[in-house]
């Protein structure tokens, strides 16, 4: 462990490059790779309109993601709370433009890309989190007071977003907020009084919420009472899974999905279809894939050696987690039907960026797993 | 890992934000100590991770494996379903809408057979449009299922069956099929895979659907539909609008005859359809309705007494009130008649004859006529209105002339038919009542007001902003409506919803027509006008011409002596508008 030494924390750019985890980017590779293919073929065989543009993305999230990785971890420290406001002003934007617009509105257009300021809002949160917990001493964490910031952090987002109405990113920002707290240092009691306090909270803002939005809870619950929409969809989903058997129908064969039996199957039911195509076989080995993500994100995490790096690597990793979780579990009519990706697979431009853009922080972590921050983002060295 | 101490650093380095602490190693001593806390909860997180992984992939496992034979499952399911057929559902004439076919579809197990070459060979021979190439490669193929062609005829499954090749084997599907399309699929729908009503009669009658054996009888008739459907279309591509409602009912018994919703989609492929299209402007989308509006309003003044057909009121400045500001299209700048504010549409004149009647007289009026609540209807997809809360002046000003309120274009047409029948209320049905059936109804203003009401719609096609409704011989009448579109807080001026809403014959009203065309763009054939008499009131016009025939509407002489004298209005002052 050369860096120890005392000159190495300042890396050229060459050396940052050398010194990347290219398992990792080999490894989100193939996942991408997987994607393409499951693209090219809900297209019926074609590059065309998906697998293509998806190829393109990818592309760019790479740069995007060696450009974040190469720079210092400092940086990212010191413009965590930066971030963390674009991200909160885009999605007020977003939601001003929607009140507007009469229904929910979640893009941002950019001419160039659409930007879904509540993806971006997964990444920038964890980073902002990351950055107080960075901030505090364990004993300043055992304060309740010095948990009001962090959980305002959460909370005003999860608020907007889940007006738009977008139930599933809200409870993922809620969730992934939470393990951070957890992973932070915080006390199990406070927990138990968030939770309860929650609990208290639910009926009052349950007396305060106009008929359309009681209805729309209504749907999320029951999602059969909704015809239209999503009880259509995980029926046609677990047929299509359970026509797959151990080795597929074969690639561009899945007659669930190639006749539009299977809705949005390019988007997030596209676990379903590489299950009725690959068969059982490609599905664990996707989800082995994952795994392996996950290790890396642990222990990139773990061999950090400052606090920021060690609490971001893991809130990154949780998040990817829960994009892979709440998806497969969806998909398999495990839990209710909420909108949410499969992370580097389904076709779509910002949940790649903003995935992507995690595993760049990662890299990041990574790179500079020893150098020292202090407690405001300096160099202590 | 244990985290290095280093005693070498300058522990007072100055700083971007805020003084140092002067002792760094205590730092690193604190994020030891909160990394010793992080480590258990770590593991325990990384314990979830597993537990949570290990229980999707189980899941794997479960829905692909421990069911197995996906294909075959698939194939209980629809075996199952067959044996309960869903009853058909056709119009008042009996014209097939929706029926449910059950067809064979061929499907072979590889593995089963014997020698494939010869299997395709006489395969091909029976089914000629299959490639031999093709078949001999799927059934060559390792899987164990294949299907070699679906939906067969009859004739077809017993020539394979006579071929008696083992491994071959049908699978009966069954299939919701729509003769009519595009035509009618808003008001019949469409089923799912599984043979669910998702939208429509379907969706709403899918219980009787699934145990009834006979059809379900619409009060829809498919020639009147199709009339109104070519009218319409036309006049939204001509127009380049948006989309288009139409809908025709018969006004003393409350049926819908006809019932388009443009853009609409092919109910047999639902899959190609986009929210828009499937959207039932009809009678899920709700629409400020602009003039038509004044219809109610004047009723309301006419049956309240506080005005007369010879009433006057001064249209001759705008209204301020509060930031809005209420002006007329066809500016006239002096007071004005009651025929003459409908026939010219003035919405100064519309608010004044409000004000003077009160907003409780108003908002009594449309809560009898059922303007103010969801309507009851066949069709589960209904919208609910859009009504002030809380009612100030001001809105009974604006909702006078359409604006401020939303209701959906069925509401409209139920609401209407009882201004022009008599004035009995009928709620609305799209099922065909039985032969004697008579209808429920409720007196909700006097014969007097029906009667004024319906000079009043004369004079706007006979001489108003609704001349190119006029349909030669079938004594039209109605209101047009221009409504700007609500875009954001403020209303856009480009954006129209423009509609004519027509009777006829309208000195004995049996039918009401109601055309709707969303965002129209004026052409050079309009001289650039958008509004409803340019765009909606000639489909209402020529639909008329083209329906009162097949409703057995003998044409009259519109200028027999009895017809004007039904229709005139006597004693008052009614000057043609110069133009339009």
């Amino acid at each position: 462990m050369a860096a120890f030494d005392a000159s190495t924390p300042r890396l050229s750019i060459a050396e940052k490059l050398w010194s990347l985890n290219w398992g990792l980017v080999a490894l989100l590779t193939i996942i991408a790779c997987y994607g393409f293919a499951m693209l090219y073929s809900a297209a019926n065989g074609s590059l065309e309109p998906w697998a293509a543009r998806q190829m393109v993305r990818y592309a760019v999230a790479l740069v995007l993601m060696l450009g974040v990785a190469i720079v210092d971890i400092r940086f990212w420290l010191r413009s965590a709370y930066i971030i963390y406001s674009i991200a909160f002003v885009l999605l007020i934007a977003v939601e001003v433009r929607g009140a507007i617009g009469m229904g929910a509105q979640r893009w941002i257009d950019l001419g160039v890309i659409q930007l879904q300021p509540s993806e971006l809002m997964k990444v920038t949160l964890i980073l902002a989190l990351a950055r107080y917990f960075h901030g505090l001493t364990i004993e300043e964490i055992a304060r309740p007071h010095r948990l009001i910031i962090p959980a305002i952090l959460i909370v005003a987002p999860a608020v907007l977003v889940l007006k738009q109405p977008d139930l599933g990113t809200a409870m993922k920002l809620v969730l992934s907020g939470g393990a951070m707290f957890f992973l932070a240092g915080v006390r199990i009691w406070q927990f138990g009084a968030v939770i309860a306090a929650a609990g208290a909270a639910l009926p009052l803002i349950w007396h305060h919420m106009r008929d359309y939005q009681k209805n729309r809870i209504y749907t999320f619950l029951n999602p059969e009472s909704d015809p239209l929409g999503t009880g259509y969809h995980i029926l046609q989903s677990k047929i299509a899974l359970g026509s797959g058997g151990v080795f597929g129908k074969g690639f561009l064969l899945g007659t669930q999905s190639h006749l539009n039996f299977l809705p949005e199957k390019q988007t997030d039911f596209i676990f379903t279809m590489l299950a009725e195509e690959l068969g059982l076989v490609g599905g664990l080995s996707l989800l082995a894939l994952y795994t392996l993500v996950f290790i890396y994100g642990f222990a990139i995490a773990l061999r950090s050696r400052n606090h920021f790096g060690r609490i971001l690597g893991l809130g990154l990793t949780i998040n990817f987690f829960l994009y892979v979780f709440i998806n497969t579990a969806m998909v398999m009519g495990l839990i209710p039907v909420v909108g949410v990706p499969l992370p580097l697979i389904s076709y779509g431009g910002t949940a790649m960026l903003t995935v992507m853009f995690g595993f760049g922080l990662l890299m990041s972590v990574y790179i500079h797993r020893d150098v020292r921050v202090g407690r405001f983002g300096e160099n202590l060295s | 890992m244990k985290a290095p101490h280093r005693y070498d650093d300058n522990p007072c380095k100055p700083r971007h934000f805020k003084p140092p602490p002067c002792a760094p190693v205590a730092l690193d001593e604190a994020a030891q100590q909160t990394l010793d806390i992080g480590r258990t909860r770590l593991l325990v997180t990384a314990g979830l991770f597993v537990v949570a992984f290990a229980v999707i992939a189980l899941r794997l496992v479960d829905v692909t494996l421990v069911k197995p034979a996906g294909e075959a499952r698939i194939a209980h399911t629809t075996a199952g379903k067959a044996a309960v057929s869903r009853a058909d559902i056709v119009d008042r004439n009996g014209v097939l809408l929706a029926t449910t076919l059950s067809s064979p579809s061929l499907f072979a197990n590889p593995k089963q057979i014997l020698d494939a070459r010869e299997a395709t060979q006489k395969l091909v021979e029976v089914l000629p449009d299959l490639s031999q190439s093709e078949v001999y490669a799927k059934l060559t193929s390792d899987r164990s299922f294949v299907w070699l062609k679906r939906l067969l005829t009859p004739r077809q499954e017993f020539e394979v069956n006579q071929l008696g090749i083992p491994g071959f084997q049908f699978q009966r599907e069954e299939r919701r099929v729509y003769p009519e399309g595009n035509l009618i699929a808003h008001v019949v729908g469409y089923t799912g895979l599984d043979n669910k009503g998702l939208a429509g009669i379907e969706r709403g009658f899918d219980d009787i659907l699934k145990e009834r054996k006979q059809p379900l009888q619409l009060s829809i008739d498919i020639r009147l539909q199709e009339i109104l459907h070519d009218e319409l279309s036309r006049a939204v591509q001509d127009f380049s609008a948006k989309g288009g409602v139409g809908l025709v009912m018969d006004v003393h018994t409350g049926e819908v005859l006809a019932l388009v919703s443009l853009p609409d989609f092919d109910p047999n492929k639902p899959g190609t359809a986009t929210p828009d299209t499937i959207f039932n402007r009809a009678t899920l989308g709700t629409y400020e309705m602009g003039s038509t509006f004044k219809i109610f309003t004047t009723a309301m003044a006419l049956d309240s007494h506080t005005a007369t057909l010879a009433s006057s009121y001064d249209a001759s400045h705008p209204i301020h009130i509060g930031r809005f500001t209420i002006h007329d299209y066809h500016d006239l700048h002096r007071a004005l008649s009651v025929p003459e504010i409908f026939e010219y549409s003035s919405n100064i004149g519309a608010a004044r004859m409000a004000m003077d009647a009160g907003t409780d007289r108003l908002k009594d009026f449309l809560g009898r006529l059922g303007l103010l609540k969801p309507p009851v209807f066949e069709i589960p997809e209904i919208g609910a209105p859009l009504v002030p809360s809380p009612w100030h002046d001001v809105n009974t000003m604006t909702v006078a002339f359409g604006h401020g309120i939303s209701v959906s274009p069925l509401q409209l047409a139920i609401a209407a038919s009882a201004v022009v029948n008599g004035g009995i209320l009928h709620p609305a049905t799209i099922i065909k009542p039985p032969p004697g059936f008579i209808p429920a109804g409720q007196q909700v203003m006097s014969t007097r007001t029906s009667d004024d009401m319906r000079r009043l719609m004369r004079l706007v096609v006979e001489q108003g902003t609704g001349e190119f409704a006029a349909a030669p011989g079938y004594v039209v009448g109605g209101k047009t409506g221009t409504a700007e579109k609500v875009s954001g807080h403020s209303y856009a001026h480009k954006a129209l919803l423009s509609s004519f809403l027509g009777a006829f014959p309208i000195n004995d009203p049996r039918y009401l027509v109601l055309a709707i065309v969303d965002e129209p763009h004026g052409t050079p054939k309009t001289h650039g006008f958008a509004t409803g008499g340019w765009t909606a009131a000639p489909v209402v016009g020529h639909a008329i011409q083209r329906m009162a025939p097949l409703l057995g509407i003998p044409p009259v002489d519109e200028n027999a002596p009895e017809i004007r004298s039904a229709l005139a209005i006597d004693g008052v002052q009614v000057k043609k508008l110069a133009s339009n």
